[in-house]
């Protein structure tokens, strides 16, 4: 992450806070699948589907596979938009 | 005589959501006899016990179409794996087994989707089994024996009623009260609807038929730190879901009979044996020639969880069923899975390792009758027609 996309981040930040509907403090820049108890599997598919609607970003299977913390869903919004 | 009422849904069912609407319409509505949906996913038929007032199609329609918005809308394309193909395994037989069951007496059906199995089927049922006991036994396996009933509070716990509230069976009794006794021993009988008794004859519902076998084990660890950090167990046990008009012989029983594996410990330790096991029944399905398939697959969650609870199983593959081929009606039928839950039930019930974290569990488990009827649906009911080592393991 670089500081340009601080931006980014805290918008990541504040759509899995959304979607876990837990305060933004508690999502961390390195936060994970399993870091606090609201992101377990249902809490999971929330921020996938929140993750699409807001960012535009189509999740597949493997996506909601491997985008499971906060810095892979950032790498994988970073990417999908340069393409 | 029944009625069909033709429905064009408001969104197209895409064709690997089909079984799973189609399956969820049975609970739409007690008039329903039967729900179809033809690939291409832009019509549904439902069969009707009787034809419907306007008001009464109405809202039946808005009923189904309030299933495919909330199963369709935002839905995620699961990711099919196949672990192992012998589909096209040459089998024996082509006709459907349940005529010659009811006729021989080896099937009898008590009530919809309770039956009653003969001698013959009984036999093949203990033969197979021994199989999944000697899987058992090859893990060391500690057999356990569980109860039919299972309390509420334990499956409100593990969020059973939100995933599964079409398919629970509840359990009550008479109140401790001298009125409602005597008023039910002089006047219980059946109507065409059931028992007449008045419902507030009943005591509050605590406990309800068991819907699996490996739940009670994981209700017995909860709340403390599992002994030894790993454990290997077993146990068969009976199991009720309701299916509704979906329950069809002994493919799809009300009550029915599984024997389950289960394994609680670290990750690596569950997936590996999960792996383990699927490896050793290859060698058994293989030796007995069965025709079948393991593919990635879900649970049939409720509509309202299905969404996510189904695309989360299919991503990170914690479900693959062995879907034994049904040659009469070409189609599979699942005889057993392989399944891995993650930490969920370690979390949800505080069972922890000796380093404080949640366990993982995961299960092999399998469905007695099911198996018995995919084997005589490739089989035959002619037992000198059955594989040598089926034979010899009967005599």
């Amino acid at each position: 992450m670089n500081p340009e996309n601080d931006e980014l981040l805290k918008r990541v930040q504040d759509m899995v806070a959304e979607a876990l509907q837990v305060p933004p403090g508690l999502v961390l820049p390195d936060l994970a699948f399993g870091g606090i108890p609201a992101w377990d599997s249902m809490g999971h598919m929330g921020v996938m589907m929140l993750l699409e609607e807001r960012f535009g970003v189509p999740i597949d299977a493997d996506g909601i596979a491997t985008l499971t913390s906060v810095p892979a869903i950032y790498e994988h919004i970073r990417r999908t938009t340069k393409e | 005589m029944s009625y069909q009422l033709h429905i064009i849904p408001a969104v197209t069912i895409p064709d690997y959501l089909v079984g799973e609407v189609q399956s969820k319409l049975a609970y739409v509505d007690e008039g329903i006899l039967a729900a179809r949906i033809p690939q291409g996913g832009d019509r549904i038929t439902l069969d009707l016990l009787v034809q419907p007032e306007e008001d009464r199609r109405l809202q039946l329609e808005d009923k189904v179409q309030r299933v495919v918005a909330v199963m369709v809308k935002g839905a995620f394309k699961p990711k099919i794996q196949v672990l192992e193909e012998h589909l096209d395994r040459p089998v024996p037989c082509r006709s459907d087994p349940n005529a010659g069951l009811l006729a021989s007496g080896e099937l009898f059906q008590e009530a919809p989707g309770i039956f009653t199995v003969g001698p013959l089927v009984t036999r093949l049922i203990a033969f197979f089994e021994q199989q999944f006991i000697a899987l058992a036994d090859s893990f060391g396996a500690a057999a356990y024996r569980f109860p039919t009933l299972i309390p509420a509070r334990s499956l409100e716990r593990v969020g059973y009623f939100r995933a599964f509230p079409q398919s629970l069976s509840f359990v009550t009794h008479l109140r401790s009260d001298l009125d409602a006794i005597d008023g039910f021993a002089q006047h219980a009988a059946c109507d065409e609807h059931g028992l007449n008794t008045p419902p507030d004859s009943f005591s509050p519902i605590q406990n309800l038929l068991s819907p699996a076998v490996c739940y009670h084990l994981y209700f017995a660890l909860a709340d403390k730190p599992l002994p030894g950090g790993s454990l290997a167990a077993t146990a068969v046990g009976n199991c009720f879901r309701y299916e509704s008009v979906n329950l069809v012989s002994l493919e799809r029983l009300w009550n029915f009979t599984m024997r389950e594996v289960i394994f609680v410990g670290p990750r690596d330790y569950v997936l590996h044996n999960r792996e383990l096991g699927r490896e050793r029944m290859h060698a058994f399905f293989e030796q007995i020639g069965l025709a079948y398939r393991v593919e990635s697959a879900n649970d049939p969650f409720f509509i309202g969880e299905f969404k996510k609870q189904a695309a989360f199983q299919s991503a990170f593959q914690l479900k693959f069923e062995i879907r034994a081929a049904l040659p009469f009606k070409e189609s599979t039928l699942a005889v057993g899975s392989y399944n891995y839950h993650q930490d969920f039930f370690g979390r949800s019930l505080n069972i922890t390792l000796p380093d404080g974290s949640p366990v993982h569990t995961g299960c092999i488990a399998f469905g007695l009758e099911r198996m018995a009827f995919a084997f005589l649906s490739q089989f035959g009911l002619q037992p000198d027609q059955w594989p040598e080592v089926v034979r010899k393991a009967l005599q």
